[in-house]
């Protein structure tokens, strides 16, 4: 009977060890440059990041016919770290080191890009971040290339202050980090303005929140002083659509109280049917609708790719198609794939965005992007009824957040520091 | 003499188990740390960190089967201490940052700053001591899982009632810990460690000792839990495991003895958690989600439940699976997740242990079985009615 | 589809005017609009606004199908040389029309021309100056939209065409509404303050929200319009107070159907047979995609059965439902009696390949239910705004549940379930194929719980994730109320759900929800077995 168990037991060890064998190593070919794709494809998040794993790879398919990059073609690695954030840190070092990728282009919360950040520190390789966040945060090995919060935010507070006259605001978001930080700020920046708290209202509802009778009856008992009312949502992803279908059905218009959202865009009204919300905001910096060339262009080639003319863009795709193209000229400019060089690079690097203007990696590793706003309209999609007139610099340490209105990021030589404190010259607590 | 003494408290799988453990323990960090990288032996800090976690998970499986497989207590809600003692490691990791987060606050963690704590909430004191975060990561579970099994146990809240409430708290757990008002930061989580003990966390000498330790906690666990199973407290346990009111009636008092056990259980998961967190290096909420818990129990039982070894074996390869899978089919492992799941069930209900220790007289018994399957009742349901007792009819 | 309609609909109308009017008239009539028609597609929104009001002064009847078609987003305007006109999408073109004679134009390529763009603002004073312009419709949908978009701008320049309208409306809903759109308008004018707690009186006799947002800026006026105003205010938020504990009960009862749809089907299967059927929530995913399919199927071949889209997709969810459940049960659950522990495992390993087969099939995002238009909108019971597709969830879980209750009582397949459920070796004694009644047992609850999916499919997102949302909850009622026992389950849903609603506005609905977890917690201690226990020995096997 000793001898059974201990086979057992060697199953244990086996397993564990058989990992490195399992695993191959990355195969020797010197002919392709690797590309990591770390979006989730299961989990609650599939339902966003799907999308821009099919973009990854229209993107890399479209560039290996151009010839790929330094006269290689591009291979995508992709991978599931299944929603689940942990298993993002574990795929990045594999994707790293396993795999040896050049780059790695993925995540979506921030709590996935927080998970996997260190990796990329401690590895030296490169992230290119596609979607909209909190800001508060500048890496040397990250590459911001969706919105910060002043590239979103506050241009669409304007814009319901200005044309519709808005008083007073309800700040309605998930308890996340993203909402909390955007509401501070807006908050901040309100106040600033000479919005009185009393105009300000600031509900916070759990994550998949899916009974709104409540809420949304607050909010027309809010609106209902007189004074014209406005709704800024940072409601995330999944609970977007109850809230959008009880604001229907209790018949809140936008003509009456308009609702402007940073995180729903055509993709997330693909499940929703938006005749009762033609009228509601969205505030991006890519909208389908957008009257460019490029975007045209980038809208017929990515049908014929996924041979479905009914797939929709949005702004996270526009921010991959950006960022992947930004690293493919960065490394045709070093000459290299070499994560030191290409990250100096980099840095200036200008290309086409898809509304008919230029998108500069700036020295915080954050990007120029235009600001449009866009109302619902009945086909699903947004009609833009306002846009910046120039670029918005993206701004990772917000003005209106106390700890972190002395702070600047600069990744170019020599100040090289992603949180240099103006007011002490100093550079933050970075220790390299 | 100590041999000896350890063999009475060990059966020979969990010797054998705890004699690897300690050598994985000396012996793969030696491979990362002097082999060089050519040779066939070396196993790269990639491998390193992530056999680290799975013995991480495999710890909270060995806690899980101690509940589960000897005294009877699905926990549907292991997850929460496992968190909570990483939760308690995080912090501690967090206050080791000190001025070097990115707005170089001496005492807040970043995450504060920038939501405009103004102080320290007072549940963080003490945690820039090692020791203290130590002692947190056993008593914090350890409380909560005493306060919650005294009012349990002594209610009598057995079976499925214990297990739907055990995922309430985790869940409830949950959804405290993404409010960013809790001071734990949020949905984001505790992250962006720098060291422990003044050890740069993602050195590959501290993740060596880091997976030493864990492989060495492991085997303490093991032995700890055979030592608790084969003392008289341990037949306790199996008896009500086996027959609860059995055990009452004959005097015993049923709710102190799972209430002990339940509570050792919730501290060798916080003890998983707190050694998982430097590894990965971030703890958030989503590690109270319940299918974080479920998967736990899966573990233990595709290991072989009530076997102490066979959790491990389960979370290992469940979780190798899981790492395999998503790379090899991204977009399709699930079914072989789920499809592993299924034939685990329906072909080795005494898991992957049970499969070699006892297929023999299975055999005998599967052919003993079908000759009356169709008499056989199915326990759980029997005398479960419908409605209200119709003694009227 | 609508735009199309409402654009034939316009010219049609347009067609009419053309012929009543004289000839001559309309083109006099002509010169004075192109220029002011062609203003509408301005630089920006200030221009535009402005075109539209030079509009509505000409008084020309046209004006407000021209507004209409700007409003509906209909006129475009060419790039090359700025002219306006009506569009209507064909393929890579418009198909063109003259916005005031409606008299067929070229096509325009779409690359060559730009829609003129509205915003709420804009949408807004359309639907006033239209208001203005249709009081005197023959048409009593659209007095009542125009008094509804006057009420909302309340212009004192209105008030002379209110009266008009007042004095020749003969519907009494209409006339009340009309009354409190003068009423508003009033306040917002220079009037005597004898008028304007007149008008007080008046607005505050209608809808109680409308009246606070008119009545509060009154409040700082002071004087005898202030005093009236704070009076008002105070009535009403006293009448509010107490229809704020009915809404908490009713939203409370809404929430608790909810939970007992998706409950149900889970208090047959894990409930009744025991097994802990993790794959449950999944069942609930295929009926909502069920549903999806369905009006696919009906938006492509008969667009006119929409509205019962719903109706046809209960029967289908459920028997696609069901027959997974069925598939699940023959496949792997009858092999699992007796380790009911174990069903755990197998049932979320099945969940997970659902999810996964969902996800591949029909891809990772969100699919589009529509609702049919009897489950769009809401109305008002007192204080009190119900939508419509709440009140039929309501009605609808509850007869579900009293269907079931008849199904296990009445008919001769309940009586076997119940019989194998209480003693399965003496029903198989009796003749029972109980191997049989296990599967449509467990169907049943499958089926069940896809029907759920039908009615969850109206409110929330229907993704491969649908049932992981529902699964957690359904467990608690279903523990809650006390296993194997369906008026628990009943009762567990609607409580849980009033304490939800009850403690949302105080605790915000995080905290909510976490006390009730809590409650549920601490409950289960009081009565270890859920509120309607099951007494006996048995129970304890």
């Amino acid at each position: 009977m000793f001898n059974l168990p201990a086979r057992f037991i060697g199953t244990l060890t086996a397993a564990a060890m058989g990992a490195s064998l399992a695993l191959p190593p990355a195969k020797a070919a010197d002919d392709t440059i690797k590309v990591g794709i770390l979006h989730s494809l299961s989990g609650t998040m599939a339902i966003s990041e799907t999308t821009l794993k099919d973009t990854m790879l229209f993107l890399i398919d479209e560039q290996n016919k151009k010839g790929g990059v330094l006269g290689k073609k591009l291979e995508a690695v992709v991978v599931d770290p299944a929603s689940d954030w942990p298993l993002f840190a574990e795929k990045a070092r594999q994707l790293i080191e396993q795999d040896k990728v050049a780059a790695v282009f993925g995540c979506w919360t921030s709590s996935s890009r927080k998970s996997v950040l260190p990796v990329f520190e401690e590895l030296n390789s490169m992230l290119f971040y596609p979607v909209q966040y909190e800001g508060e945060e500048s890496s040397r090995n990250v590459f911001y290339t969706g919105a910060a919060p002043n590239q979103q935010a506050i241009p669409a507070v304007d814009y319901l202050a200005k044309e519709e006259g808005v008083e007073r605001w309800v700040l309605a978001g998930t308890d996340y980090v993203y909402p909390q930080t955007t509401n501070k700020i807006l908050k901040a920046y309100l106040n600033a303005k000479g919005v009185k708290d009393e105009d300000i209202m600031i509900n916070y509802t759990p994550f998949g929140q899916s009974d709104w009778q409540t809420i949304v009856s607050d909010i027309k008992k809010f609106g209902s002083t007189g004074k014209k009312t406005a709704v800024v949502s940072t409601i995330n992803g999944d609970a977007n659509v109850p809230f959008y279908k009880e604001l229907a059905n209790q018949g809140i218009k936008a003509e009456d109280i308009p609702v402007v959202a940073f995180s729903v865009g055509e993709e997330e009204l693909a499940g929703l049917d938006t005749k009762p919300l033609v009228g509601h905001l969205a505030a991006w910096n890519y909208f389908q609708s957008v009257d460019a060339d490029a975007n045209a262009e980038f809208i017929k080639e990515w049908h014929a790719y996924t041979k479905n003319d009914k797939r929709v863009t949005n702004d996270p795709m526009e921010a991959t198609y950006i960022g992947f193209n930004m690293w493919v000229k960065a490394v045709e400019a070093a000459g290299t794939t070499d994560s030191n060089a290409v990250i100096d690079t980099i840095v200036g690097t200008s290309v086409p965005n898809l509304s008919g203007g230029y998108a500069t990696m700036m020295p915080n590793h954050h990007i120029t992007k235009p600001v449009l706003i866009g109302e619902v309209q009945d086909d699903g999609q947004f009609d833009i009824v306002y846009q910046t007139p120039g670029l918005v610099v993206g701004d990772e340490w917000s003005d209106y957040l106390p700890g972190s209105k002395e702070l600047i990021s600069d990744w170019r030589k020599p100040m090289s520091c992603g949180n240099f404190n103006i007011a002490s010259g100093k550079c933050g607590g970075v220790t390299n | 003499m100590i041999t000896q003494w350890f063999f009475t408290h060990v059966d020979r799988r969990g010797g054998v188990a705890i004699a690897l453990l300690v050598a994985i323990a000396f012996l793969v960090p030696l491979s990362n740390l002097l082999l060089p990288e050519s040779s066939p032996l070396h196993i790269p800090t990639y491998l390193v960190s992530l056999i680290g976690k799975y013995l991480t998970y495999a710890l909270l499986a060995v806690a899980l089967d101690l509940v589960w497989g000897f005294c009877g207590i699905l926990s549907l809600g292991h997850g929460a201490f496992f968190a909570l003692g990483g939760y308690a490691m995080g912090m501690y990791l967090m206050r080791q940052i000190g001025p070097r987060g990115v707005y170089a606050d001496p005492v807040l963690p970043d995450f504060m700053v920038f939501l405009n704590w103004k102080e320290l909430p007072w549940f963080w004191y003490g945690f820039d001591n090692f020791w203290f975060a130590a002692l947190m990561v056993v008593l914090v579970p350890g409380v909560l899982a005493f306060g919650f099994g005294w009012l349990a146990f002594r209610s009598r809240v057995t079976g499925v009632y214990l297990s739907i409430i055990t995922q309430a708290l985790t869940y409830a757990l949950l959804l405290a810990f993404f409010r960013n008002d809790m001071g734990f930061g949020g949905n984001n989580g505790l992250t962006d460690f720098k060291d422990i003990l003044g050890f740069n966390v993602q050195a590959g000498s501290t993740r060596s000792i880091l997976f030493a330790a864990t492989a060495l906690f492991l085997a303490l666990a093991v032995f700890v839990s055979s030592f608790i199973i084969r003392s008289k407290l341990g037949k306790v346990l199996v008896g009500v495991r086996d027959a609860e009111n059995r055990m009452r009636f004959l005097g015993y008092r049923v709710d102190r003895y799972k209430l002990f056990v339940w509570t050792i259980s919730a501290m060798m998961a916080g003890i998983a958690g707190a050694l998982y967190v430097p590894q990965v290096g971030i703890i958030n909420p989503s590690e109270f989600e319940p299918a974080n818990s479920i998967e736990a129990v899966i573990w233990v039982a595709v290991g072989g439940r009530g076997t102490i070894v066979g959790p491990i074996i389960g979370a290992v390869l469940v979780n190798f699976g899981k790492t395999y899978f998503t790379a090899a089919f991204p977009e399709i492992w699930l079914f072989a997740l789920g499809a592993l799941f299924i034939v685990v069930t329906l072909f080795l209900p005494k898991g992957i242990l049970g499969l070699y220790g006892s297929w023999r007289t299975r055999l005998a018994d599967r052919a003993a079985q079908k000759r009356d399957s169709t008499s056989q009742s199915p326990v759980a349901n029997e005398n479960v009615q419908l409605t209200e007792p119709q003694a009227a009819e | 589809m609508q735009l199309n309609r409402s654009l034939s609909v316009l010219l049609l109308m347009l067609g009419l005017c053309f012929h009543a009017a004289g000839a001559s008239a309309q083109s006099s009539g002509d010169e004075k609009l192109r220029p002011l028609i062609q203003a509408l597609a301005g630089d920006n929104f200030d221009d535009t606004t402005k075109a539209v009001s030079d509009l509505v002064r000409t008084g020309d009847p046209r004006v407000s199908m021209i507004l209409n078609a700007l409003g509906a987003g209909d006129l475009y305007v060419t790039k090359a040389d700025q002219t306006v006109f009506l569009g209507k999408r064909e393929g890579a073109d418009y198909a063109a029309s003259d916005p005031l004679t409606g008299a067929k134009l070229d096509p325009v390529p779409r690359s060559a021309a730009e829609k003129i763009k509205v915003n709420n603002r804009l949408r807004r004073d359309i639907a006033a100056a239209i208001g203005g312009l249709t009081l005197m419709s023959d048409d009593i949908a659209e007095r009542r939209s125009a008094a509804e978009a006057i009420l909302k701008t309340r212009d004192p320049g209105s008030i002379p065409l209110l009266d008009q309208a007042i004095a020749a409306e003969k519907d009494a809903g209409v006339k009340a509404l009309m009354q409190q759109a003068k009423a508003a308008a009033v306040l917002n004018s220079e009037a005597t303050d004898e008028v304007k707690v007149a008008a007080i009186a008046e607005v505050s006799a209608g809808n109680s929200r409308d009246a606070l947002g008119l009545l509060t800026p009154l409040e700082s006026v002071g004087g005898p319009v202030g005093e009236a105003a704070k009076a008002a205010i105070a009535s009403i938020n006293s009448k509010l107070a107490l229809w704020n504990g009915i809404q908490n009960i009713v939203y409370g009862l809404s929430l608790g159907s909810v939970l007992l749809l998706a409950a149900i089907g889970l208090a047959i299967t894990f409930g009744v047979m025991g097994v802990i059927n993790m794959a449950h929530g999944e069942m609930v995913m295929i009926g909502a995609y069920t549903t999806f399919v369905v009006q696919q199927i009906i938006r492509t071949s008969a667009p006119g059965l929409f509205d019962y889209s719903l109706l046809i997709a209960l029967p289908a969810a459920f028997l696609v439902s069901g027959a997974v459940g069925v598939v699940i049960e023959r496949g792997v659950i009858r092999f699992l009696y007796g380790r009911p522990l174990e069903t755990l495992l197998a049932t979320w390993g099945i969940s997970l390949v659902l999810q996964q087969a969902i996800r591949s099939w029909f891809g990772a995002s969100n699919v589009q239910v529509g609702n049919p238009s009897w489950m769009a909108g809401s109305f008002d019971l007192g204080l009190l705004t119900l939508t419509w597709s709440r009140l039929w969830i309501i009605v609808f879980s509850l007869s579900v549940f009293a269907i079931l209750q008849l199904v296990l009582k009445k008919t001769m397949l309940g009586l076997r379930m119940r019989a194998v459920t209480q003693n399965r070796r003496m029903a198989s004694s009796m003749g029972i194929r109980t191997p049989w009644v296990d599967a449509l047992t467990f169907g049943l609850g499958s089926g069940i719980a896809g029907i759920a999916g039908v009615a969850l499919s109206q409110i929330d997102n229907v993704s491969p994730n649908l049932g992981q949302g529902y699964i957690i909850d359904s467990f608690m009622v279903v523990v809650f109320g006390g296993v194997g026992n369906l008026w628990g389950t009943l009762v567990g849903a609607m409580s849980l759900g009033i304490a939800n609603k009850f403690l949302e506005p105080f605790a915000g609905a995080v905290l909510g929800k976490i006390v009730v977890l809590v409650l549920i917690i601490l409950f289960i201690q009081k009565r270890p077995r859920g509120l309607f226990a099951l007494k006996g020995r048995a129970i304890e096997a």
